[in-house]
C-alpha cells in the first residue's frame, strides 16, 4: 500500500475511534448549552463541576504519571506543585512564573537523581 | 450595549489578533509543548506523521490522542478504545456548556458554534473563561477564534516536531514536558478562581481523585469526582450569595 493510503486509513481510524467520540462531547454541550437561557444557575452548577473536574485531572495525572514522569518521586511531583502553586500565588497568580517553578523542580530533580 | 462602534472589520479583526497575541504569550507554548509528546507515541503506533498531526487537529484533546496511539500500539480493540476515549473525554460537556453562553452567539451559525465546541481544549477553556469577561461584546467570538485558532496552530506543528525527534529528547527534559499539563492546569484554574466556593471546588477535585479512583475504578471516576466535588461547591456559593443578599437586606 502507498504511504498516501495508509496515512489516509490511518486519518480515517484515528477520525472514528478517537475524534468522533470526543467530538460527541462537545456537540451535546453546544446543543444543550443553545436550550438553556444563558442567566439559568445550570450553567454555574456546569461551570463548578468542570472546574473539580479538572482538578480530578491533575490529581490524576501527579498519582498516576505516564513516561519518564514516573522517575520522578511521587513526593517530588507533589512538592513541585505546592512550590508552583505557591509562587504562583505570591506573584500576583502570574501563571508563567507559577508553571516556572514547577518545571525547574521536576528537571532539577531528575538531573540530580540521575546524577 | 453600544451597536455601532467598534463593530467594524478593522475593530474585529483587532480581537482576533488580540486573541492570537495573547495566546503566543504563553499559554500557545504550553499547550504546544505537552502535545510534543503525542509525537512519540504515535512514532510507536507505527503511524505517519501526519496522522500524528492530524490527531492534534481532529481530535485535540491529550488524554484521548494519550489513548488513542498508546492502544494502538497494545493492539487493542477498537470499539473498546472508541468507549474509553469517550469516557475520557467527558469533560467536555459540561466545559462547552459551560462556555457557550459567554459567547454572543445568538446569530450565528451552527457550524460556527460546533467550530467553537471544537476549539476547546482545558488550556482555552479555562484561559477563555478568565479573559472573555473583559472583552466587549462584539469582539470575544474573534478573540476566542484567534486564542484557540493559534493554540491548535502552534501545537499541530510542535506535534509533528515531536514524532520527528523522538529519541534526541534528553530523559529530564521529557519529565519536564510531561509535567507541564499538571501544573499548568493547576496555575490556571487557580488563577480563575474568586471566592470560597471556586476554591472549594479545585481542593475537592485534587483530594477526591485518590479515593475516588481506588472506589469506582478509573473509568468513571473524574465524572463521579466532577458531580459530588462541583455540586458541594455550587451549593456553597449558593449559601454565600443568600448570605450576602441576607446581609444587605
Amino acid at each position: 500500500m502507498s504511504d498516501l493510503s495508509l496515512t489516509l486509513q490511518q486519518i480515517v481510524t484515528l477520525f472514528v475511534v478517537a475524534a468522533i467520540p470526543t467530538g460527541l462531547w462537545r456537540v451535546s454541550g453546544v446543543l444543550l448549552a443553545r436550550r438553556i437561557s444563558s442567566q439559568s444557575e445550570i450553567f454555574e452548577w456546569v461551570r463548578f463541576v468542570a472546574t473539580t473536574l479538572l482538578a480530578g485531572v491533575v490529581a490524576k495525572l501527579l498519582f498516576n504519571p505516564s513516561g519518564v514522569l514516573e522517575l520522578v518521586p511521587l513526593w517530588v511531583r507533589l512538592g513541585a506543585i505546592l512550590a508552583a502553586f505557591l509562587v504562583f500565588m505570591l506573584c500576583k497568580r502570574s501563571v508563567l512564573i507559577g508553571v516556572l517553578v514547577g518545571e525547574i523542580v521536576v528537571i532539577a530533580t531528575l538531573y540530580f537523581i540521575q546524577g | 450595549m453600544n451597536l455601532h462602534s467598534g463593530s467594524s472589520p478593522n475593530a474585529v479583526q483587532a480581537f482576533w489578533l488580540k486573541g492570537i497575541y495573547d495566546a503566543l504569550l504563553f499559554p500557545a507554548w504550553v499547550v504546544a509543548f505537552s502535545l510534543i509528546s503525542i509525537g512519540p507515541l504515535a512514532q510507536a503506533a507505527e503511524y505517519s506523521v501526519f496522522a500524528a498531526m492530524a490527531s492534534t487537529v481532529l481530535v485535540w484533546a491529550g488524554p484521548a490522542q494519550v489513548l488513542f496511539f498508546s492502544g494502538v500500539s497494545a493492539g487493542m480493540a477498537l470499539p473498546a478504545m472508541a468507549f474509553v476515549i469517550a469516557l475520557s473525554s467527558m469533560r467536555f460537556l459540561p466545559m462547552t456548556m459551560a462556555l457557550i453562553p459567554m459567547l454572543p452567539l445568538k446569530n450565528k451559525s451552527l457550524f460556527m458554534q460546533l467550530l467553537i465546541g471544537h476549539m476547546i481544549s482545558v488550556t482555552v477553556w479555562a484561559e477563555s473563561l478568565r479573559r472573555l469577561p473583559s472583552i466587549p461584546d462584539e469582539g470575544r467570538i474573534g478573540y476566542y477564534m484567534g486564542f484557540g485558532g493559534c493554540c491548535i496552530f502552534l501545537s499541530t506543528i510542535s506535534t509533528g516536531l515531536g514524532f520527528l525527534l523522538t529519541n534526541t529528547l534528553p530523559v529530564a527534559f521529557g519529565a519536564g514536558l510531561l509535567f507541564l499539563t499538571p501544573v499548568f492546569f493547576t496555575c490556571s484554574i487557580c488563577a480563575g478562581a474568586r471566592n470560597a466556593a471556586d476554591w472549594l471546588a479545585i481542593v475537592a477535585g485534587l483530594f477526591l481523585e485518590p479515593f475516588v479512583s481506588d472506589l469506582v475504578g478509573p473509568e468513571f471516576d473524574l465524572l463521579v469526582i466532577g458531580l459530588t466535588g462541583g455540586t458541594a461547591a455550587y451549593l456553597v456559593k449558593r449559601h454565600l450569595v443568600l448570605r450576602d443578599k441576607g446581609k444587605m437586606a
